[in-house]
């Protein structure tokens, strides 16, 4: 061997010396002591703090067990937990998981059913959470989730434009045909046919379809039923807009708004008459649009249809199958899931509590938004994502099929006809693969 | 002269606009950044942004994180990429363009569906949770800088290296004193892309980070970003730091263009 | 161009060629084999499955492709919005790299700072070049509207708004990123040696033959290198469109990585996107090897050693 080449081989084991150095570095000395259990939660910012003050707190208060949270920035850490789950690199509880996405892992037997430790925590799921979730956190009949937080939906309008338009700020619309008209009087354009201003335009056909009486999935016959004529009349009623609000235009008026998060929010400036929100937007309400006179109402449902109705989605708490600490584990999620800790988290940041007894605290109960908010999640019409494994995939071709009808201008029924087609293959195949028949 | 300046400037003033926009939104109040119409001079000017970006998260500690490992990758790409571009360019050897084919091949899988089987390797080597899988294919030399090198290195000549070979020096002899030189722009270019990805790299630190004391920048920065929105003051006033040594190791890089010694040894 | 090698091929010869050749590769190939084969290979099987990513893959040979061919609505759209950037977005890049390193070759004072300028728009994050490129592209009061406005078109395009304009405005965009392709071009361009200017000039040659005769050719390396990992990434594109429009408006930014990313991460079906990524693979191979095949015409090594 020429000696010349000991510059290159002295470069390998270099290299190797830092990393074992890094390795020495990232590896905390091994403790007797507290058992560990890591905690990944998907919140940052403002609700990270509020987690770890809940942590540190559980931490003080039990001292056998130590909560090591870590923060995987919601939509970024979306592929890190699918490889986690993937690599089996899953920590013992996470936070990190949608509702959407629940049915997905569960049915592919990665997260751990919680019913036995509810009984033996004496916990009755059912008479302590709100009605939609006790569906949404299920799959295939176990419990898979808790939660700390819900949604609830509702429209928000304008008082002052329903008086200047001639409609009665007392008597909100109550039914689909009656939003419509409203919307129509309050739209306003220019002479070049550019909008001032417009009433409200419906997004979200998932969740219209289900307020007017339809579902996605059938679970008593296990059927996609994406084409049920209930969808088809609610994607009928989001097109019928279009009569007198031209998509492009809408669209391009769109693209002019202010984060809604700002004094320029299209509904603080008077750019929409009636906003499809949530409950978090008292806060937004009172920040940035202090001088709107505002009421509220539910979404409105046809005669045989929902009233009443929520979508609730979020994060939920799941404990991987993979962790060796469930017991801890769960010590944690079901101290987290009380009404103290509930309480304090939803107060802070503003979400309705998934738990009927938070929603008395004084916090809920003194704002009226919050109140009325609160009255739709003890509603029987909530509704959470179906317990099927390929929702993310259904909810996001509904957005397209919406999309197609709404602002490409195709027909309704064919459009759900056609979505219904490609389901119900796309279903077949996943059942086939979790060997469901 | 002038007109050259002219031109220069002019088209200067477009390419300088997003980094003004970035540096003036993290200057805003997070009322005014998406005002319509924009708000062109931020009032009132939010100084307290960037201290905020340098203390809400340990700033220096995930630079200096970013750094150690921008230091094993500039290190291990430039060593092992410049040995590899040799042998690609300048060693007539059975098996070379095989080699350089499959280079090129494995620049064009996308990484998406290699990512779980990566992962796996380095569960398997129970690196996950270091930096390890980040500190240490680098030296193992990178597709990209191979490529570049073995353009660069078959620009140069061969007069010199047959003469040395000729005076009896080695394969090594002529690489590391003969064509390395004469590819300094090359050298730079290529340590200069190594460092500004790896300081950038954000999907190889999410997943195989897992302690905070570890996390780099570019993770770090992810923490003004939340459920409801970003705190985006903040989060353009931490991108705009992040940005800082890249531009100032580009200024001094590229100066070494300007005196990069040629061929003949000309100037400037 | 030393013939002394041809002479030297004996055996021996040969054989340490050969061990050097590998020895110097090593680094490459130790990778390669360590880190690169299993994922490689693995991907080719999930392809040949159907496989979520959590459970074991299951068999189902070509069933994706024929998926991919004859039963995927998206997938033809992906491909055209993806082969439309290539072919447009993939010169334009070239050019655009190739005139604006050009511009800045000069001996003019202050150059290193124009140079950083210029590279300047490479370092900020997508995240807010996004934003900033959300305001430019507003159909009503975005700069780049107002200017058409008031250049007299009446109505101007809506960019992201627009399935036709969308595609046009994500190019638009891609200019900014021509910092990077630069600086590779300007490291050449510098390289080539005064000596042969001198040359041209003696022979009275004016700044376009000089052009012409000595700087092309001279840096015709660096724009093969350009051409190709420009090509193999358009065919890549896809975080602007994520970050941005989330494959819209009506699909027309759907880009076939996007697709893959989709399918892969959001699907569920990592064997369909390991599918998509060996047909991409295919499809980008043979323009890479058609663009070396033609480089053998237009590319010159004054250092080959053949």
């Amino acid at each position: 061997m020429t000696p010349t080449y000991q510059q290159c081989r002295g470069v390998l084991p270099l290299s190797l010396l830092t990393g074992l150095g890094f390795m020495a570095m990232g590896c905390g000395a091994n403790k007797g002591g507290p058992t560990e259990i890591t905690y990944w939660t998907g919140w940052s910012g403002h609700e990270f703090g509020i987690q770890q003050g809940l942590v540190d707190q559980f931490n003080r208060t039990h001292p056998g067990i130590h909560v090591r949270l870590i923060s995987q920035f919601g939509n970024s850490g979306y592929q890190k937990v699918r490889i986690a789950f993937a690599g089996d690199a899953t920590p013992d509880l996470m936070s990190t998981v949608w509702a959407d996405e629940l049915a997905d892992y569960a049915q592919r037997g990665v997260l751990t059913p919680l019913d036995d430790y509810l009984a033996r925590s004496k916990r009755d799921f059912d008479k302590e959470y709100v009605p939609a979730l006790r569906s949404s956190l299920r799959v295939d009949g176990k419990i898979y989730a808790l939660a700390v937080t819900t949604d609830t939906s509702f429209i928000v309008f304008n008082k002052q434009i329903f008086r200047e338009v001639g409609l009665d700020p007392n008597r909100p619309p109550t039914t689909p045909d009656e939003l419509l008209r409203a919307s129509k009087a309050c739209t306003n354009t220019r002479p070049d046919g550019g909008l001032i201003r417009y009433g409200f335009r419906p997004s979200d056909l998932r969740t219209w379809a289900h307020v007017f009486g339809g579902d996605w999935y059938d679970p008593s016959t296990k059927r996609i039923t994406a084409n049920d004529p209930h969808n088809v009349e609610a994607l009928k009623w989001m097109c019928a807009f279009n009569s007198f609000l031209d998509p492009r235009r809408a669209e391009a008026f769109q693209a002019t708004f202010g984060n809604e998060k700002t004094t320029s929010g299209p509904f603080f400036v008077g750019k929409i008459a009636m906003w499809q929100t949530g409950e978090w937007a008292g806060e937004y309400l009172k920040r940035y649009g202090p001088n709107v006179e505002y009421g509220y109402f539910p979404l409105p449902a046809p005669p045989g249809g929902r009233p009443n109705s929520s979508y609730v989605n979020g994060s939920v708490f799941v404990i991987p199958k993979a962790s060796s600490h469930k017991k801890e584990a769960w010590e944690f999620l079901n101290w987290l899931t009380q009404e103290e800790p509930v309480r304090i988290f939803c107060s802070t940041i503003g979400n309705v509590p998934p738990l009927v007894s938070v929603g008395e605290a004084p916090r809920f109960k003194n704002d009226p938004l919050f109140r009325f908010a609160v009255g739709l999640s003890r509603g029987k019409t909530g509704f959470g994502p179906p317990g099927i494994s390929m929702w993310s995939t259904y909810s996001s071709e509904i957005s397209r099929a919406e999309e197609k009808a709404t602002i490409g201008g195709e027909d309704p029924k064919a459009v759900l006809d056609d979505l219904q087609k490609r389901m119900e293959k796309e279903f077949a195949e996943t059942n086939e693969d979790l060997g469901r028949g | 002269m002038v007109g050259k300046h002219l031109l220069l400037a002019s088209i200067g003033l477009l390419f300088l606009f997003p980094f003004y926009w970035l540096v003036s939104t993290a200057l805003k109040p997070d009322t005014q950044i998406f005002q319509m119409p924009p708000a062109w001079v931020p009032n009132p000017l939010m100084w307290e942004n960037y201290p905020k970006a340098l203390t809400d998260i340990p700033f220096f500690l995930y630079a200096l994180n970013t750094l150690k490992i921008c230091t094993c990758s500039v290190c291990g790409t430039v060593l092992a990429s410049s040995l590899v571009a040799y042998s690609l360019a300048k060693i007539r050897w059975p098996g070379r363009n095989l080699v350089f084919y499959s280079l090129v091949a494995t620049m064009i899988l996308p990484a998406q569906v290699t990512m779980i089987p990566s992962f796996m390797i380095f569960k398997w080597l129970g690196w996950i949770g270091t930096m390890l899988p980040l500190t240490v294919p680098p030296f193992l030399g990178g597709a990209f800088s191979i490529f570049l090198l073995r353009q660069f290195f078959m620009t140069i000549p061969n007069e010199l290296s047959d003469a040395a070979r000729i005076d009896g020096c080695d394969e090594f002899g002529i690489y590391w004193r003969i064509v390395m030189p004469l590819a300094k722009t090359g050298i730079v270019t290529v340590g200069l892309f190594a460092f500004i990805g790896s300081w950038n790299d954000f999907l190889g630190p999410l997943l195989y980070l897992n302690d905070e004391r570890t996390y780099t920048l570019s993770i770090g920065l992810q923490k003004f970003v939340s459920q409801h929105g970003a705190e985006w003051g903040k989060l353009m006033a931490a991108s705009s730091l992040m940005a800082m040594p890249i531009v100032v190791l580009f200024f001094f890089a590229q100066r070494v263009f300007v005196k990069g010694i040629v061929m003949t040894g000309s100037k400037e | 161009m030393s013939r002394l090698s041809h002479h030297r091929s004996n055996s021996a010869g040969e054989r340490r060629a050969l061990r050097n050749g590998l020895l110097f590769a090593s680094p490459w190939l130790i990778g390669l084999t360590v880190f690169g084969l299993y994922p490689i290979l693995s991907s080719l099987y999930y392809s040949l499955c159907s496989y979520d990513g959590i459970r074991e893959p299951r068999w189902i040979g070509l069933h994706n492709y024929h998926k991919m061919f004859f039963e995927d609505e998206l997938f033809y759209k992906a491909l055209y919005n993806t082969l439309y950037m290539v072919v447009l977005g993939v010169p334009l890049s070239i050019l655009c790299g190739l005139s604006v390193a050009l511009l800045l070759n000069q001996k003019v004072k202050g150059i290193a700072v124009y140079r950083t300028i210029y590279y300047l728009p490479s370092v900020v994050p997508v995240v807010a070049s996004s934003i900033l490129w959300l305001w430019l592209l507003n159909p009503d009061i975005g700069l780049i509207n107002v200017g058409l406005q008031h250049l007299g078109i009446k109505n101007p395009p809506t960019w992201l708004g627009d399935p036709v304009w969308s595609k046009p405005a994500l190019l638009m965009m891609g200019i900014w990123g021509v910092g990077g392709g630069m600086v590779i071009y300007l490291a050449a361009l510098q390289n080539v040696s005064e000596t042969l200017y001198e040359a041209a000039s003696l022979d009275g040659a004016g700044s376009m033959l000089k052009f012409r005769n000595v700087t092309l050719p001279m840096i015709t390396p660096v724009i093969l290198f350009n051409l190709i990992t420009s090509l193999i990434g358009t065919f890549q594109y896809f975080t602007e469109a994520y970050v941005m429009t989330s494959g819209g408006p009506q699909d027309s930014t759907t880009f076939y990585a996007l697709r893959l990313f989709n399918s892969a991460f959001q699907d569920f079906h990592l064997g369909y996107a390991s599918a998509m990524a060996w047909v991409l693979f295919i499809l980008t191979l043979v323009c890479a090897l058609v663009v070396f095949k033609s480089s053998l015409r237009w590319v010159y090594y004054d250092g080959e050693v053949k």
